[in-house]
């Protein structure tokens, strides 16, 4: 070969490996973008409605090996060729550490769908899917994201609009107190006892038992020096200063049920805990009535079990008139002084409590509670005070337990008051050392301010449990 | 035992004409209608006397007697005067 000769052939040799290398690059080039830009048909993401058919969607369009194939043990590569090649398609890639697993490419391109329905037909095969595209970032968000609110088996869940209120029979989706994020960090504790102070409970219930307080063998029984003492088992009754607190008119049990109703249990309903300890306290009869007097009893009874060692950090008082008492002012009083929060019903007259007054939701160290409904409004009963009323929280068409493992709806601050007392039974669960003081100030921060309670009540706005929680 | 409506109402007009020592013929039914009270003491409560803070459905009965009106409220716990001399009675 001449000089000029190999100069002509060095030439055309570094044009064709310019030319190759070019195509090479230009392959990359498209590989990376068809890997990196998703584009995939709006029709067909908008017909995938399930995970796996947005995955065959996404394969489709991104050109990836459609399908993964398990062939049963025993199936010879050889066999796998021949199966794939018989379809016209190719093994791209196998998955030496788990025998049996290909990677399947199918060269016409059709719906990974059909590919998989054809393998999982064939006797030689173990299982095929499609090939799911897992993304590094959307892993990354997955990891930071909230976690997926916790949805309770409880077969009338649904029905409490209270807890999670999803539209229902005409609600606003939304309007609650946000009870499934807030269980996220806790869903309560058998450590915390709440006093239902109220017609007693019906501690047979079955969405009640697991939950009621027994006097711990540790605590000795009650002794009053004027009543004796009292074998308090299950709680206590000031109408007939006995032990026996059992609900005769169904108001109470209303009331402990949202407060505590067993969570989880495929029963009935959920309580704002799913574990707590429900001591309940009867003053009212089967009228659903009772004397200042006897809510003073049962008052002195809490703060002595307290004083005993039992852990209880809240009452719960779903009742009230206009007449004012300096003793239950009082006793309220001791009880606070006690780390105990008294949580009450701001009453159901439609009045201003700061001009009319409602007790004992207006006494001092007493937490106030005004109703709304499924619509994030003032219930059309409620009483409001900008000075008087704290807080509010849902208490219309409240779903709760019923004397005789019943369900019934009812609606006053009376199903609103419980709603607290439960968020802040909550509270303790995850702070239990927490200081009535500072257990106020939690709930009164804990609020989503809405519109309806400007200048109603002090807060503005509605509980939420998952801020309060925070 | 649960009361009746027409049990309430009757036991509303016998107390109203031993209120006003008129014979219990003489008292008007003037109406008796559903009502929700804003509380378990139907709205009426004595002194000294708690109620739960629970809508709660009854009746709402008038009677007319002496030329005056008179209202009783019942639900099938109880029956009791509403405002009767500036006072809630539970009967």
């Amino acid at each position: 070969m001449n000089r000029n000769n190999f100069l002509i052939h060095l030439a055309l040799a570094i044009v064709l490996i310019l030319i190759a290398a070019f195509a090479g690059q230009l392959n990359r080039w498209r590989k990376q973008w068809r890997s990196s830009v998703r584009v995939i048909p709006a029709a067909e993401k908008k017909r995938a409605s399930t995970t796996e058919e947005v995955a065959l969607a996404e394969a489709r369009a991104l050109g990836r090996p459609e399908v993964l194939v398990k062939f049963k043990p025993g199936v010879s590569l050889e066999t796998i060729d021949e199966l794939t090649a018989g379809f016209n398609d190719r093994v791209e890639d196998r998955i030496e550490n788990v025998p049996g697993l290909e990677s399947i490419d199918d060269l016409d391109n059709a719906d990974p769908a059909e590919i998989v329905a054809q393998y999982s037909a064939l006797p030689e095969v173990e299982y095929a899917e499609p090939n799911f595209e897992i993304e590094l970032d959307a892993a990354t968000e997955t990891i930071n994201a909230p976690l997926p609110p916790i949805h309770p088996s409880d077969p009338r869940f649904d029905d409490q609009w209270a807890l999670a209120n999803s539209g229902q029979r005409g609600g606003k989706q939304g309007a609650d107190i946000s009870a499934m994020h807030a269980w996220l960090t806790t869903t309560g504790s058998d450590k915390v006892v709440v006093a239902v102070l109220d017609s007693g409970v019906d501690y047979t219930h079955e969405d009640l038992a697991p939950n009621m307080w027994k006097r711990p063998a540790s605590v000795a029984p009650y002794h009053d020096d004027q009543l004796g003492t009292i074998e308090d088992e299950d709680g206590f009754n000031a109408i007939d200063n006995e032990s026996d607190p059992m609900d005769e008119n169904g108001h109470g049990t209303h009331c402990a049920g949202i407060i505590g109703a067993e969570g989880g249990n495929n029963i009935g309903i959920t309580g704002v805990n799913w574990k707590i300890r429900i001591m309940p306290l009867k003053f009212m009869n089967a009228g659903g009535f009772g004397t200042t007097k006897d809510a003073i009893e049962a008052i002195n009874y809490v703060i002595d079990r307290k004083k005993a060692g039992v852990n209880v950090r809240i009452i719960s008082a779903s009742w009230g008139s206009t007449q004012r008492s300096r003793a239950l002012e009082e006793v309220i009083r001791k009880a606070y002084e006690n780390d105990i929060l008294f949580v009450a019903a701001a009453g159901n007259a439609t009045t201003n409590n700061d001009r009319s007054p409602h007790y004992p939701s207006n006494y001092p160290n007493v937490l106030s509670v005004a109703a709304l409904d499924r619509n994030d409004a003032l219930a059309k009963f409620s009483n409001y005070g900008v000075k008087s009323v704290a807080i509010a929280a849902p208490g219309v068409d409240i779903l709760s337990t019923w004397l005789g493992n019943a369900y019934e709806e009812k609606s006053g601050t009376s199903m609103a008051t419980p709603v607290v007392s439960g968020v802040a039974a909550l509270i303790v669960a995850e702070n239990p050392r927490i200081t009535v003081e500072q257990l106020k100030k939690r709930l009164l921060a804990s609020v989503d301010p809405l519109p309806a309670l400007k200048s109603k009540t002090a807060t503005g706005g509605r509980i939420n449990a998952a801020k309060a929680l925070r | 035992m649960a009361i009746s409506k027409d049990e309430a109402v009757e036991k509303a007009r016998r107390d109203l004409a031993r209120r006003l020592n008129v014979d219990a013929s003489t008292i008007k039914q003037q109406s008796v209608e559903d009502s929700d009270f804003p509380d378990m003491a139907l709205g009426a409560a004595e002194d000294g006397e708690m109620s739960g803070q629970m809508i709660t459905s009854g009746w709402r009965i008038r009677l007319g007697a002496d030329g005056k009106n008179f209202e009783y409220r019942a639900d099938k716990n109880q029956v009791r005067l509403y405002k009767y001399k500036g006072k809630n009675y539970r009967i």
